[in-house]
């Protein structure tokens, strides 16, 4: 391992905001839109994607040594929908209603490009501990961007958060529309700016500060 | 994809896909043994725990599901909803079609020898928050209630009669649609099921 | 005629009502990625309408024969083996390693057949080829195929699980060409510097979103004008 590669800690740091994967790599945008309609399923999702995200990136780590270059492909998709099958079963045992409500997107985890950007990025290159700070770092970095879209849109869909009412109907009149597909595409996309601009401003006052401590 | 010669056949090549395929295989023979009985299980309560809501008196543990042939040929499982005593008390169609949005499923409570309608449950459903989904709500499904099956239900937008329910606001197709499958299915089961054993 | 009747609805409903990138949201990667120009666009439409109509239909297959409750093959070989006849044989938890693999072997199966006799049309889209494995409206078919393979009384046969396969290609095709045709009136706008890249063009999905929710009821209208015209 070559000193450049990032430590456990900035692995893990990086996951969360740095390399933020909605915000900043825009990777794994389906479920981002698709389970964001209310806290309950979003946060369900998260846990499922940790799981996979985690259970993979350690197995891969383990197994790095032993990897042939041309096969390891095969390996994290092997390795990936075996979890995500697993974590699915799970779910339809324990959480039946919410699997059903999940549907088809606890299964699409398989092709949710994180993951595998993960295993490829850092698992198959790095030690054990390094990955599962990566994984975690990761997970709360997905769950993060997943909570804040979903809060948007559950508070202003259904005046809710996690189902327990915040804007009572008689003062806040609910935008169905947040509910629906467009209202997914919106706050994103809003939320996606939001970011983009903390950033640009930072990067200018930044900019700025040198200048002046130059001059 | 790689540099290297691959040489040496492939069980060097593979044995680690080959070994990691034996172990997640057994992983998932694992997982589904020990959870397979509970996901059917869940399944199953899904319309059974429904089924005391829809026809009065019926016990849970004492519903049975049989298959009917339906006047269209097609066979499909109705419930038989029965007392505590084994009594019949009324019988429970699943039945499903086109709403506004995604397809609908309900279920259907009716008396024994189907001639009235005691219960309507929906399942599952995709209309429109707010608006066509308001058909989950109770207010819209009890107006089922004590309906009788010999004309079909009718929805209309002003004040109901005997034999009509009233169309949610802003939802008329999804209110249209749930009356459709309903008049559908109890034409298609309502012979089949008169004839049925007891 | 019922049969088609209900193909229709399966095609209408794939491609405009539900359509998979704005109402399920399932391939939104290349949706953003390739959707720049018209012609990369529609390229990559084509070559996912082609690999989803192939893994659907193997998907359906393997679904029916070997991986639903109650299928054919497993219970043969079950039977053969001396099991018991009344214990029902259920690999689905096998399913969606299948399916992935099914479309990985697809993807490559694609690839080298239109290289070899299609070159035409392999230079037009076969960059995109290799991409499709991780597009999750591939996968996302076959899984709605499996729902439909579940019940034993309502079984899809294939044509219904083509049906969908073709109409969701097609419905992404739609969307990802209509998106890069806005996007291409864009790039002449004066986009607010946030928002450039990925935000406008996600807002811009929005709204074609909300256009495409008009198509709403339209599957039903047309199921009850064809049968009025049929009887």
């Amino acid at each position: 391992m070559s000193a450049s590669e990032p430590t456990a800690l900035e692995r893990f740091l990086n996951g969360i905001l740095p390399e933020n994967p909605i915000y900043r790599q825009l990777l794994g945008m389906c479920p981002t839109l698709a389970v964001t309609g209310a806290m309950k399923p979003a946060m369900t999702m998260v846990a499922a994607t940790a799981f996979v995200l985690i259970a993979a990136n350690v197995i891969i780590s383990l197994i790095r040594g032993l990897l042939k270059p041309h096969l390891r492909i095969l390996v994290f998709t092997l390795t990936i929908a075996t979890f995500v099958t697993i974590a699915d079963r799970f779910l339809a045992a324990y959480v039946y209603e919410m699997s059903k409500q999940l549907g088809s997107y606890i299964p699409l985890i398989i092709v949710n490009c994180i993951i595998i950007s993960r295993c490829e990025i850092c698992a198959s290159k790095q030690s054990v501990g390094v990955a599962l700070a990566d994984a975690v770092g990761m997970s709360l970095g997905f769950g993060l961007a997943l909570g804040s879209i979903a809060t948007v849109r559950e508070i202003l869909g259904a005046g809710q958060w996690f189902g327990v009412t915040v804007l009572p109907p008689d003062v806040w009149p609910s935008w169905g529309i947040m509910a629906l597909p467009p209202g997914a595409f919106l706050t994103l996309g809003l939320l996606l700016a939001l970011v983009n601009w903390i950033g640009q401003r930072r990067a200018e006052s930044l900019a700025l500060r040198e200048k002046q401590s130059k001059g | 994809m790689s540099d290297e010669p691959r040489k040496g056949g492939y069980i060097p090549q593979a044995w680690l896909v080959i070994l990691l395929a034996l172990f997640y295989g057994a992983a998932l023979a694992g997982t589904q043994t020990a959870l397979g009985p509970r996901i059917e299980e869940n399944k199953k309560n899904e319309t059974y725990a429904v089924i005391p809501q829809l026809v009065e008196g019926a016990s849970q543990e004492q519903t049975k599901a049989v298959v009917v042939t339906g006047q269209n040929g097609n066979e499909q499982p109705v419930y038989q909803a029965r007392a505590a005593d084994g009594t019949l008390q009324g019988w429970v169609l699943p039945a499903q079609g086109q709403g506004f949005a995604d397809r609908i499923d309900l279920l259907i409570g009716v008396t024994p020898d189907v001639s009235t309608i005691v219960g309507l449950y929906v399942l599952d459903q995709k209309e429109t928050p707010g608006l066509g989904a308001l058909i989950t709500g109770t207010k819209f499904q009890n107006q089922f209630r004590g309906i009788s099956t010999d004309q079909p239900v009718v929805v209309v937008t002003s004040e109901p009669q005997a034999g009509q329910i009233r169309a949610l606001t802003g939802a008329t197709i999804s209110s249209d649609s749930v009356a459709d499958i309903v008049n559908q299915t109890i034409a298609n089961l309502k012979e089949p099921i008169r004839k049925l054993e007891r | 005629m019922e049969t088609l009747i209900t193909l229709i609805q399966i095609a209408i409903g794939a491609a405009l009502i539900n359509n998979f990138v704005l109402h399920y949201f399932v391939g939104i990667c290349p949706f953003l990625g390739v959707s720049r120009r018209i012609d990369t666009a529609f390229g990559m439409g084509c070559a996912v309408t082609f690999v989803i109509s192939i893994a659907a239909t193997l998907s359906w297959v393997f679904t029916y024969f070997i991986l639903r409750p109650g299928a054919p093959l497993p219970a043969w070989i079950w039977q053969m083996a001396g099991g018991d006849a009344s214990t029902q044989v259920n690999l689905s938890v096998l399913s969606y390693i299948v399916y992935i693999f099914v479309i990985a072997a697809s993807v490559q199966f694609v690839e080298m057949y239109v290289r070899k006799f299609f070159p035409a049309l392999y230079k037009s889209f076969g960059v995109f080829l290799p991409l499709i494995t991780t597009n999750c409206a591939i996968l996302f078919a076959c899984l709605e195929i499996m729902k439909h393979l579940q019940d034993p009384m309502r079984l899809w046969a294939l044509p219904e699980a083509l049906t969908l396969a073709v109409g969701g290609g097609v419905g992404f095709t739609l969307a990802i060409v209509l998106m890069a045709g806005i996007r291409e009136e864009l790039d002449a706008c004066d986009v607010p510097k946030p928002l450039r890249g990925p935000g406008i063009a996600l807002i811009v999905a929005g709204i074609l979103a909300m256009a495409f929710m008009g198509f709403a009821g339209v599957d039903r209208g047309i199921q009850s004008t064809l049968n009025a015209f049929l009887h």
